[in-house]
């Protein structure tokens, strides 16, 4: 008899830490989701915070370039004031195209190009640009893991029982990837 | 290698892992298999007093190695911590790296040494450490110091230095039992009966056999870790050439190191030593083929 209550003791005890597994899994697989998106935002933030100090270099040297300063200045306004993650990533994509040609237009002022504060900040950026890439990428696996956990068994038992969902990709569309069309006429 | 089908690093990351479980689980076999032939050999009381002995030294290994490893293998190779203003762009790359991975930063050091090389340790990713010569920051290039750094993250994130501490422990709890077994053999009362002395006999050769046995499988579970950590290094990066490169330029370039003691050897990225059959490490041939393949 005696016997009996272990072996039903033992399984209620098993049964008890796979179901505290299971909502731990599943709470920090969740939080991970929401970090790594707030961690986009940081990156993104660094990112517009370096561009003042960066016109301000570009000016000391090229002054007359409005068109070009005044894009990167439009690009980087855009960024500040978008109001959800897509608008903020398509503004950097923005931001980003501005600061190419910036910097190919360093090209032509070697005063500029060789000023230390100028390379200094444009390793910064070229760093800052890795981390964005980086964030969404974080962002990406974190979510893959956590919707894996909510679709396959037996996750999707606790998931659904403890009413966690599967969370929504937040569509991020890849900065200009097509390749330019080259037409031969 | 366009032939060869490509490997998915998940795919790959699964596998290494269930692989070392494996191991681990061979070695534990081991030690039950030892400790229940002296258990028939000699009578339970015993048995549980040498287990016993045996796991509270080795316990007392395990909280000592757990807590200094980290010191002891910076002050050994003679590591000096890296200073922000000075190395830029390795705490740059890190940071990248952290944001990827989603570790806390770790502390960084740099080695004296014209090697290329690296290693982590600490116990858990908020104590973790990154160790990298002075030759790897000179004559790698970005992305291959990159990928030599993703490696080294990717082992404190699979928690290999925690991992390979318990399995040095393991086998210590083996070979510390199969030697008071020995040496309790000239204690032994003869009891001549034939079925004593068969088990006497599988008992000594067990005993011989097992810590050697028990040695190579760890072996066997550290060039395992070394490639989850390549495949692991590459999920964090997504970019295999970047690894494979500095693996080609490591081949190329490295002279057996003469200032690395060999107890820290299975800590480096790349084997300090010449490559053996009782290597730490897998062929860089192997690594590199592997990840052109991903």
């Amino acid at each position: 008899m005696a016997i009996w209550l272990w072996v039903v003791g033992g399984i209620i005890l098993l049964a008890l830490l796979v179901v505290i597994f299971y909502y731990n899994r599943l709470t920090v697989l969740s939080n991970r989701v929401d970090n790594s998106l707030s961690q986009i935002d940081v990156q993104l933030k660094r990112r517009a915070d370096l561009i003042p100090n960066l016109l301000e270099t570009v000016k000391g040297y090229a002054k007359h370039e409005r068109k070009i300063i005044d894009s990167v200045t439009e690009a980087r306004k855009a960024l500040m004031g978008a109001g959800n993650l897509q608008k903020k990533i398509k503004a950097d994509n923005q931001l980003e195209g501005a600061l190419k040609s910036l910097f190919a237009l360093a090209e032509n002022y070697p005063d500029l190009k060789a000023n230390t504060n100028f390379l200094e900040l444009q390793k910064e950026l070229s760093a800052t640009e890795d981390r964005v890439a980086y964030s969404r990428q974080y962002y990406n696996d974190s979510i893959l893991s956590y919707n894996l956990l909510c679709r396959t068994f037996p996750g999707k038992v606790f998931a659904n029982s403890f009413g966690f969902k599967e969370k929504e990709y937040i569509q991020i569309t890849e900065a200009e990837k097509e390749l330019p069309k080259v037409k031969f006429e | 290698m366009s032939t060869h089908t490509r490997i998915d690093f998940h795919d790959q990351i699964a596998k290494n892992k269930w692989k070392s479980f494996f191991l681990i689980l061979t070695i534990i076999a081991v030690f039950i298999a030892l400790g229940f032939v002296i258990a028939m050999l000699y009578d339970p009381a015993s048995f549980f007093v040498i287990m016993i002995f045996a796991i509270f030294f080795s316990l007392l290994y395990v909280v000592f190695s757990y807590y200094s490893s980290d010191s002891i293998a910076l002050a050994s190779v003679r590591a000096k911590e890296a200073s922000r203003q000075e190395y830029r762009e390795y705490y740059s790359l890190v940071e990248g790296l952290t944001i990827a991975s989603g570790l806390p930063m770790p502390r960084l050091y740099v080695m004296p040494s014209r090697q290329i090389n690296a290693f982590a340790s600490g116990r858990d990713p908020e104590h973790a450490v990154i160790c990298v010569t002075e030759g790897a920051l000179e004559k790698l290039e970005k992305r291959e110091l990159e990928g030599v750094l993703a490696h080294e993250l990717s082992h404190v994130a699979n928690y290999d230095i925690r991992f390979m501490t318990l399995t040095a422990v393991a086998v210590g709890m083996v070979a510390i039992l199969s030697e008071l077994f020995l040496r309790s053999l000239w204690l032994r009362n003869s009891d001549d009966n034939k079925a004593g002395a068969i088990l006497l006999i599988v008992g000594i050769a067990l005993a011989i056999l097992a810590p050697i046995f028990v040695q190579l499988v760890q072996l066997a579970i550290s060039r395992k870790r070394e490639y989850a950590a390549d495949a692991s290094g590459v999920k964090f990066t997504r970019y295999p050439q970047g690894l494979a490169s500095a693996l080609k330029k490591i081949k190329a370039d490295n002279q057996p190191e003469k200032h690395i003691s060999k107890a820290v050897a299975p800590l480096f990225f790349a084997n300090p030593f010449n490559a053996n059959i009782l290597s730490t490490h897998p062929p860089l041939e192997k690594r590199i083929e592997i990840l052109e393949r991903m």
